[in-house]
């Protein structure tokens, strides 16, 4: 049996290992051995969001993730979005919005939002729905939310070299 | 979870070795999306799960062939493929499908083989891939084989795919002419599965050839809807013969009760989303 085994990957940016059972899922090898308690794990069945982390630059539900799949990998948190004292423009736009209340389902939406960015740096209404449809607010943040990502588009953009003026 | 023995092999060849048909706690791990829910519930407590991530380049490619035949290897995850740029020139129906396919997260993890070979019969792709004519290649200790993907599930999680085989590949007809447009149904939320799937293509001459009509999620496995294939046969769309081609469809379909619908409810679904799917393919641009 190889029921343990050690998992180095890049975390947030720096190197990481772990030693892990090939049973444990990445949202609790992230907050039990690292402390990273921002990816939640809530529905446990991929359908909330809540637990959502960055691997390679998609978004994944870490509660379905097996950490034993994680060796090798770039895994980013929500604790790693911001850099330093700077936000990132997704960050900010959340909180220009007042895009939660409680802030349970926040780090997944802030997470999922900053890969439509990637892939499609001025979605529609329509897209932002649709690809946010994963993700559920109990507190019923929606409307602020759609704003938010709208903001952090306009955001991004103004960010880019050679993107719209704010 | 339980802890069990999870092991990677380099190659196809090393993967089927390390399967074994008769022990059920034996399985081959892809994406890992619906196994784990399996898992987690406790349903599922495996002894040995044969992880199929480096077997080789064969399960990770999407090509076109000369001939225009693509063939998607069973590790592709599905996020991959719905962006392929290929697949989204030749083949428009399997991005739009997988568009609305479970969530982003499911599809950025959740692969083809993995999709196809869990057998759900809520899944989205195999109505679309049996539209078209798919094949999967199937491997195994006696070589490989080729089935249709009409026919490879054989009801509720059951699929002609023995203990000792493995997907390595599907394998898609060039659309030439063909016409083809995905419809679904979900009753609860957007990313739910779905309570039906209708796909639909044809051959366009001017008239409608060789069309299939195919019922995912409301039956206990992807079926065609023959007589409403006969129906529209070498004729040409118009609203009449949408009307008729709903009605035949609900009156064959064979659909079954849960929770995301009665018998009644379903019948009338399929009546209506038969007509959108065939209307929505006979508006889209036939490939040249």
């Amino acid at each position: 049996m190889s029921a343990t085994r050690r998992i180095r990957f890049t975390l947030n940016g720096q190197a990481a290992a772990a030693e892990i059972g090939t049973h444990e899922t990445l949202v609790e090898v992230l907050r039990d051995r690292f402390a990273l308690f921002g990816a939640r794990e809530s529905c446990s069945q991929g359908l909330c969001g809540c637990c959502t982390v960055l691997v390679d630059g998609h978004a994944v539900s870490g509660c379905l993730f097996l950490a034993a799949a994680a060796d090798g990998v770039k895994i980013q948190t929500i604790e790693g979005l911001a850099s330093g004292e700077r936000l990132d423009p997704v960050q900010e736009a959340f909180l220009e919005c007042g895009a939660f209340q409680c802030g349970f389902c926040t780090p997944g939406f802030i997470l999922m939002t900053r890969q439509l960015l990637d892939e499609n740096p001025a979605p529609s209404e329509d897209e932002i729905r649709h690809y946010l449809s994963g993700n559920l607010c109990r507190c019923g943040a929606y409307p602020e939310i759609i704003e938010a990502v709208k903001l952090a588009s306009h955001k991004v953009k103004s960010r880019t070299p050679g993107g719209a003026a704010p | 979870m339980t802890p069990f023995d999870l092991v990677e092999p380099p190659s196809l060849g090393e993967a089927l070795k390390l399967l074994e048909p008769d022990d059920s706690a034996v399985r081959p791990l892809a994406g890992g999306t619906a196994l784990m829910l399996l898992m987690k519930s406790g349903f599922f407590r495996p002894k040995r799960l044969v992880s199929l991530r480096a077997a080789g380049e064969r399960l990770a490619r999407i090509r076109i062939e000369p001939n225009g035949e693509l063939r998607i290897g069973a590790m592709v995850r599905l996020a991959a493929l719905e962006w392929a740029p290929e697949v989204r020139r030749d083949f428009p129906v399997i991005g739009h499908t997988l568009r609305t396919l479970a969530n982003v997260r499911v599809r950025n993890v959740a692969t083809l083989g993995g999709h196809l070979a869990h057998a759900d019969p809520h899944s989205d792709l195999p109505p679309v891939l049996i539209a078209l004519g798919a094949c999967l290649v199937l491997a195994g200790p006696r070589g490989e084989r080729a089935v249709p993907v009409e026919g490879f599930a054989t009801g509720h999680y059951e699929t002609v795919c023995k203990g000792d085989e493995l997907i390595v590949e599907a394998t898609i007809p060039p659309l030439g002419r063909r016409r083809a447009a995905y419809a679904k149904c979900t009753t609860r939320s957007a990313d739910d599965w779905p309570a039906l799937g209708i796909a639909v293509a044809w051959d366009d001459d001017g008239a409608i050839r060789s069309p299939r009509i195919v019922l995912g999620a409301a039956t206990e496995r992807p079926t065609r809807l023959k007589a409403a294939e006969a129906l529209i046969a070498g004729r040409t769309l118009d609203g009449a013969l949408l009307t008729r081609a709903g009605e035949a469809a609900a009156e064959e379909a064979d659909v079954v009760a849960d929770a995301r619908g009665s018998v009644s409810y379903k019948k009338q679904l399929v009546k209506v989303y038969v007509a959108r799917a065939l209307r929505a393919a006979g508006a889209g641009p036939a490939a040249p």
